[in-house]
């Protein structure tokens, strides 16, 4: 496969191409999905191909196919290649990509107890393990949704500039439904996911289960014991999984190049934030966020991106100030800067884009205790169900699931959906105080034309916003 | 490809499957994406595939074969048989439909000039000049051409051929941060196909929408856009999935002959539409599309099926298997009999809403959602539309089907990024819709 990689991109050199790229992916896995106790099926994934992106006279081309002979190659690096030229001619600029250092490189991640060494059967008896836990709490859960799903994700990116880069990167997952339905009301966990890079063991250590059984048990007890949350202005501590949407939502899209610049007006939308914006203050001086796709294990793992470019951290926000955007070469190009190697591509069939990878506030200086010790009124918000934002990632709404009162710093009754609907500049203006530990949830992020959900990592520590005007369905 | 389907169906009984789907795929579909008046990427799809579905004594698998080589298709089987021999059976597994079927050729759902066509960027230069033209200052949209061949072979009699082309275009037209419109144009003949259409509403709505004040709050008569009620009812189309139903993703939930939406309001799946974007001849398993009334004169008929929920429900398909999961293929909301401006002269005070995205469910039971408009919103007072902005959809979904209070003749045929399932809808004037917004 090396082989034909390296053709694709010299035989793009050849037919007249500036810039040639070449992404061969595969990928194997299973998954498993129960309904209501009843295994629905076994699904084996199998894929492979190869993409070839090429710029010929500054416009961009990009084909793939998923036969994976030397013919098949070569017309699609063809296809490319006449539609690359064909786009220069629509184009005020031509497009160019940012000089970087390339490597030639293989990495993979190690599984300790590898999934596909495992029987489906077992894989199952994973989601009959939530079925019995949930089943065992004595809490009435009619509808019960569960899903397995593992998958090896083998590539070999090649590029004319001299990167090539091989990884093998296994991704395993369960995501659950649950409905609970006591006393007469109905309340759900929709799409709750535990997820990592690695093999079986990371689940099994993670015992979603355990997450399962949380889930259900809040959730009759906001059945019973649920109040209407404090209208008005309040506190308001929101936990990691809270602040990690928020984070992505409001910091990790919005910071975008290639959205900043426009070229995602299309579909998944602008950004309220602009060049010029660098070095900006938009929120308190505790609010550190980071993106960062070096996390051992993490569900957004990666150590170079597709277009060869090697991952580090990136201080997106750094004390409240703007400090940098996510960007892949031909956004970095634009901007006069060097990329962050956040390009991703869900597939081989799939341009690389600007994504995120683990995006989390970094942690503060106060115990939970502190955080909560002088809120005289205020609301916990552990969970979320609900929520979007705008196109330009400035209005946004996040609605508890499992929510609690603060009063005279203690945590009492649990609320019933407290809306947080806020601006971006005030949420993180607001935060006065964050937590010392960091945890991640998992999420499937989504962008592009054709979509690509890339797994992602989002998360952070607790954290505190004072005077919030906190709202009630 | 019905050599292939032929030989994985052949190899599966051997080796003793019960039930066996066989689904291939040959797909050409190219792209053209542009931004800032610019193309930023063009892109081609040639691709052949096999979906494959098996069932040995209740036990039940998928998987997608893309290297149709016999050694590989022989190891295939093989591994699919070998992992299903441990596994617990689906217990509600009633089968697939039982073939042959006889077939009729959907008008307009191929056109030769399409497959043809070589060189789409002239459409992308006429959306983008008539959106310019209608004042726009930056457009950006993404044009889609396919061409589809299906071969479908069950071990139930089943043998049935379908091919389609398609071209379609979505734009979004800007002025300056906060002024946008967004238009789309999906069809299945090229003749029919009116780039112009969509880049005009995409510049339209921009420029009415210049220099939008902070919207209001509270409950207003909101009329609908077909590109924004195309989004709810697209994801309400999956809630009508009996699979849905089940896996408890759905308001619709027990309440089979109830009523749940007002009765002006009908809501058909057509499978067999004309110059419909999701129409094929066929399901999943072979049966004949139709039309299934899901929601009729306000009262909620059936759950989408295929033949084994239809059985474990003791009723027919409504020939939308997924087999796994059952899907609709168009939705469509019967027109009413208002003319857009007669809706528009109903609203003494409220609010136009000409697209939408971001609808996220609090509970896909209850069916409370939330979702964003984007691009031109308005207020609408005596007549008079006046720019908003920054406000937000917070309601029900039965709630805003029972409240509906009239529908225009004309409807749209609407499929973009954000309407996954193809919609056809009218302007849909709705009362007393939740309306929000950040206040700090």
């Amino acid at each position: 496969m090396h082989e034909l990689v390296e053709f694709a991109v010299e035989k793009a050199l050849e037919l007249g191409a500036s810039y040639a790229e070449a992404r061969f992916e595969e990928k194997n896995g299973t998954s498993l999905t129960m309904k209501n106790g009843s295994p629905e099926g076994l699904e084996v994934l199998a894929e492979k191909g190869m993409g070839i992106r090429v710029l010929v006279d500054g416009g961009m081309g990009f084909a793939s196919t998923n036969v994976l002979t030397k013919e098949s190659v070569a017309e699609a690096v063809k296809r490319a290649v006449k539609l690359a030229k064909a786009a220069s001619r629509v184009r005020n600029e031509p497009i160019r990509f940012s000089e970087e250092n390339f490597h030639r490189i293989s990495y993979k991640v190690k599984m300790k107890k590898d999934f596909r060494d495992v029987s489906p059967e077992e894989k199952l008896e994973l989601l009959r393990k939530i079925e019995e836990e949930v089943k065992a709490t004595g809490v009435n859960v009619p509808m019960r949704f569960i899903r397995y799903y593992d998958q090896v994700w083998h590539k070999i990116i090649a590029n004319s500039d001299g990167a090539f880069i091989e990884s093998v990167i296994p991704r395993i997952s369960t995501t659950y439904n649950l409905v609970v339905f006591e006393n007469g009301q109905m309340e759900q966990a929709p799409f709750v996911q535990r997820a990592f890079s690695g093999g079986l063991e990371l689940i099994e250590k993670d015992e979603p289960w355990k997450w399962a059984v949380k889930d259900v048990q809040a959730l009759k007890k906001l059945i019973y014991e649920g109040k209407k949350p404090p209208e008005g202005k309040v506190d308001l501590v929101i936990s990691p999984e809270v602040a990690g949407i928020a984070v992505h939502e409001s910091v990790g899209h919005p910071y975008e190049a290639d959205r900043i610049l426009g070229r995602e007006a299309a579909q998944a939308g602008e950004s309220f934030v602009k060049p010029e914006m660098l070095g900006e203050r938009i929120g308190s001086e505790v609010v550190t966020v980071i993106d960062d796709p070096t996390i051992p294990n993490s569900w957004g793992f990666y150590l170079y991106d597709d277009e060869g470019v090697k991952a580090r951290p990136r201080y997106l926000i750094r004390n409240g100030i703007i400090t940098e955007f996510l960007t892949n070469r031909e956004y970095a190009a634009k901007l006069g800067q060097r990329s962050n190697a956040a390009a991703r591509a869900i597939n081989y069939n799939r341009e690389p884009i600007v994504r995120m990878a683990n995006t989390y506030l970094a942690p503060g200086d106060h115990s939970f205790e502190e955080l909560i010790e002088d809120i005289k009124l205020g609301v916990y918000m552990v969970s979320f169900n609900e929520w979007n934002i705008d196109d330009r990632r400035y209005q946004q709404r996040y609605i508890g699931r499992e929510a609690y009162l603060i009063e005279n710093g203690e945590i009492k009754h649990p609320v019933r959906r407290p809306i947080l609907e806020i601006t971006t500049r005030a949420l993180w203006s607001s935060v006065d105080a964050v937590g010392k530990d960091v945890e991640f949830y998992p999420g499937t992020c989504g962008k592009g034309e054709p979509g690509q959900g890339v797994p992602v990592w989002m998360g952070g520590a607790h954290a505190r916003l004072r005077d919030i005007p906190l709202r009630r369905p | 490809m019905f050599d292939v389907n032929e030989l994985i169906l052949k190899k599966a009984k051997e080796l003793g499957f019960g039930d066996v789907v066989v689904l291939s795929h040959e797909m050409n579909r190219r792209q053209v994406r542009f931004a800032n008046n610019e193309i930023t990427v063009a892109k081609n799809w040639h691709e052949r595939k096999v979906e494959l579905f098996v069932e040995l004594e209740k036990r039940i698998a998928g998987t997608t074969i893309t290297e149709l080589s016999e050694e590989n298709i022989e190891r295939t089987l093989k591994t699919l048989l070998s992992n299903m021999k441990g596994m617990a059976p689906k217990e509600d597994y009633y089968g697939i439909a039982e073939g042959p079927f006889e077939y009729r050729d959907i008008p307009e759902t191929f056109d030769k000039a399409i497959v043809e066509l070589d060189e789409p960027n002239e459409y992308v230069e006429r959306a983008i000049n008539a959106a310019l033209e209608e004042g726009a200052k930056r457009v950006a949209g993404v044009l889609y051409t396919d061409h589809d061949r299906i071969y479908l072979t069950t071990s139930n009699g089943v043998e049935a051929f379908d091919e389609g082309t398609g071209i379609e275009i979505s734009v979004r037209a800007f002025i300056g941060d906060l002024e946008s419109g967004h238009g789309t144009n999906s069809v299945r003949v090229l003749k029919k196909f009116d780039p112009e259409s969509a880049g005009r509403k995409a510049g339209e709505i921009a420029s009415l929408a210049r220099n939008p004040e902070q919207g209001p709050e509270g409950k207003f008569d909101v009329i609908f856009d077909p590109l924004a009620f195309a989004n709810l009812l697209s994801y309400m189309s999956f809630m009508t999935s009996a699979y849905a139903a089940e896996a408890g993703f759905s308001f619709l939930v027990n309440k089979l002959g109830q009523k749940v939406a007002n009765e002006i309001v009908t809501i058909k799946d057509v499978g067999n539409m004309p110059n419909g974007y999701g129409t094929r001849k066929f399901d999943d398993e072979g049966v004949p599309t139709r039309e299934t009334a899901i929601i009729e004169n306000g009262t909620f008929r059936t759950f989408l099926l295929n033949t084994s929920l239809a059985r474990k429900y003791k009723t027919e398909t409504t020939a939308n298997a997924g087999l796994i999961m059952p899907h609709a293929w168009n939705i469509v909301l019967e027109p009413g009999d208002y003319s857009r401006e007669e809706l528009f002269s109903e609203v003494k005070r409220g609010i136009y809403i000409t697209n939408v995205w971001y609808t996220r469910f609090q509970n896909y039971v209850t069916g409370d959602f939330s979702t964003i408009p984007r691009d031109g919103i308005f207020l609408v007072e005596n007549g008079e539309l006046r720019p908003i902005r920054n406000i937000r959809v917070s309601d029900n979904l039965q709630n805003i089907l029972e409240s509906i209070a009239a529908l225009t003749k004309e409807s749209h045929h609407v499929h973009w990024w954000e309407v996954d399932t193809p919609v056809s809808t009218p302007y849909v004037l709705v009362k007393d819709v939740g309306i929000t917004r950040a206040t700090k």
